[in-house]
């Protein structure tokens, strides 16, 4: 193989000079949009998120209403403009279907849906710019639109992503370490139980290190959970303000 | 979805020039422009309007071939090869064909291009049948397009030319409708053109060696688009009962029989002009429709050229955008 970029240095740090065990600067905000019910704005270094969530509301399609929960839809979609090469918006990317679909799993496992039976909640995520870890800065905006839009759920779901390089595995990879082969695990938690409600990796990794690569992303997640829940509360805290003044 | 008594009480207000959000007729809603918040465009600005609507446009430039047999009859008002200032807009085809070109053929053979794409994010199309939202898109990209690549839609073609006959610059402008609370269209031109300020061009040196012609792309310097503050903006005025009102409320446009859309430069120059809607419109009201959106036009223009400027000065100072926080 060719000597390529090297992802962790010799000192341990990483291209963007960050520690193998550290994630990006994270910023949030919600309430970004004003017509839907619930909408957030996640930047994870320069991966840029915004989510917006509708619901519950009357389903658009009746052929999919089930009569004891609200259904779920999520639309995952990435701007043409959003990575290093322009890619032109293709009329249903499986790929960004897939990803959809399994975001939808996910939130269907905190999402009170029992709640609100014969509805639909839709999350529609937008993928304004990428510089990896879409997928768990995508998930990671759903949460707070959803709590932003007042749906009830169980718990946080908070995700993150880690891989594996030279004997060492690393958290949250950006695009550079992303596309140098190295497998990349995205994991989404949820906090309070603990219990995974995601896991997806792309690439091989040997079962013996899958362990330690999960732990860390675990732990990424729970760096995350900290991230989301000062948020909630500090736009909870604006509102009651506006509210009580 | 619009009810009888909505329809009516919406109708009425506009005759008296009382719209239901207590603007006149030819009131704009204020806008908000921020340019430069995607760092990895070459280019990038969001518009949002009062009402909802929000467009993010955002601009990559690659570089592209020139195609062999680019149409270059169509272009008679076309830009001289002499570099001499173009004429301005309404003199007749006749005036600018007598300029000392060596005809249609190389025009388009020495310029680059600018191809468009309107899309709604999920969040936006709600309002809409999905079927609409794509014949919606598909018709904004469609102007957007002719108006950007003709001779009067400001970008220097010839500019973005590399290598003449082979290689060109080509600007990829892609908006992307996140909100929608009416005056879709004129939100989209003004986020473009409010783009293209944003956009800077890799500097591209050309060399000739050995009738060889080769180019290189540098990265650290840049260049801006020349030509951005004539990229026109739109009016679009919408037909109610028998007056005409501007940057229309989702409930306005529903009560709307026809919509005109006037494309106008800062020189004052009409550079498109576009009928939509089931509706039919006098002669005589056209004439006065589009007479107006010349004047709100440069309202416009100028609006939207203080605010650049604000952003420029922001730009420079260093300070980073606010986006969406």
């Amino acid at each position: 193989m060719a000597a390529r970029l090297e992802i962790v240095s010799p000192e341990g740090l990483r291209v963007d000079g960050r520690r193998p065990a550290e994630v990006r600067r994270v910023l949030t905000r919600t309430g970004v949009l004003s017509q839907a019910d619930g909408s957030a704005y996640i930047e994870q270094g320069n991966t840029k998120c915004l989510a917006a969530v509708y619901g519950p509301r009357e389903p658009v399609k009746r052929a999919g209403v089930l009569h004891d929960r609200a259904t779920i839809n999520v639309e995952y979609n990435v701007s043409s403009f959003s990575s290093g090469e322009r890619r032109a918006k293709l009329r249903r990317d499986r790929k960004l279907l897939e990803i959809g679909l399994m975001i939808k799993q996910t939130f269907e496992t905190v999402v009170a849906t029992t709640s609100f039976p014969r509805s639909e909640i839709d999350i529609y995520l937008q993928i304004l710019q990428t510089d990896g870890g879409a997928v768990h800065t995508a998930i990671n905006a759903a949460t707070l639109a959803l709590i932003d839009a007042g749906i009830p759920m169980t718990d946080y779901v908070c995700a993150c992503s880690a891989g594996f390089v030279n004997d060492q595995a690393i958290l949250d990879l950006n695009f550079l370490e992303e596309s140098a082969d190295v497998p990349t695990l995205t994991v989404a938690l949820l906090p309070k139980s603990g219990k995974i409600s995601m896991l997806g990796l792309e690439s091989r990794l040997h079962i013996d290190k899958l362990e330690p690569v999960i732990a860390l992303a675990s732990d990424g997640c729970m760096q995350m959970k900290d991230t989301l829940d000062e948020a909630i509360r500090i736009s909870t805290r604006n509102l009651a303000k506006t509210v009580l003044h | 979805m619009i009810s009888v008594s909505e329809r009516d009480y919406i109708t009425k207000g506009v005759d008296r020039s009382v719209r239901a959000d207590g603007r006149a007729r030819l009131d704009f809603r204020d806008l908000n422009l921020e340019t430069g918040m995607i760092t990895q465009a070459s280019g990038s600005c969001r518009v949002t309007l009062e009402g909802g609507t929000d467009v993010l446009v955002g601009v990559k430039v690659e570089v592209g071939s020139i195609e062999p047999d680019a149409e270059a009859a169509a272009d008679a008002d076309d830009i001289d090869d002499d570099g001499g200032a173009r004429t301005a807009g309404g003199g007749g085809p006749g005036t600018d064909d007598t300029t000392g070109s060596s005809g249609g053929g190389t025009h388009a053979r020495n310029r680059g291009r600018i191809s468009c794409t309107v899309a709604c994010s999920p969040s936006a199309t709600r309002v809409f049948d999905p079927r609409d939202v794509e014949s919606m898109c598909n018709e904004y990209s469609q102007l957007l397009n002719r108006v950007l690549n003709s001779a009067h839609g400001g970008v220097d073609l010839a500019a973005l030319c590399i290598v003449p006959g082979s290689t060109c610059w080509v600007l990829n402008v892609d908006a992307l409708v996140l909100d929608y609370g009416g005056g879709l269209l004129d939100a989209i031109f003004a986020a473009t053109r409010g783009a293209l300020h944003n956009t800077r061009i890799p500097r591209a040196t050309v060399e000739q060696t050995d009738g060889r012609v080769e180019f290189e792309i540098e990265d650290e310097e840049t260049e801006i688009v020349a030509g951005w503050e004539d990229v026109p903006l739109t009016v679009s005025m919408s037909k109610i009962g028998y007056r005409h009102i501007v940057d229309p409320t989702p409930l306005e446009e529903l009560c709307s029989s026809a919509r005109l859309t006037v494309a106008v430069n800062r020189r004052g120059n009409l550079c498109a002009l576009q009928k939509g809607g089931e509706g039919g419109i006098e002669p005589s009201l056209l004439a006065e429709m589009v007479q107006t959106a010349k004047q709100l036009g440069q309202t416009l223009l100028s609006r939207h050229d203080t605010l650049l400027a604000a952003e420029a000065r922001r730009i420079a100072k260093g300070v980073d955008p606010t986006g969406f926080r």
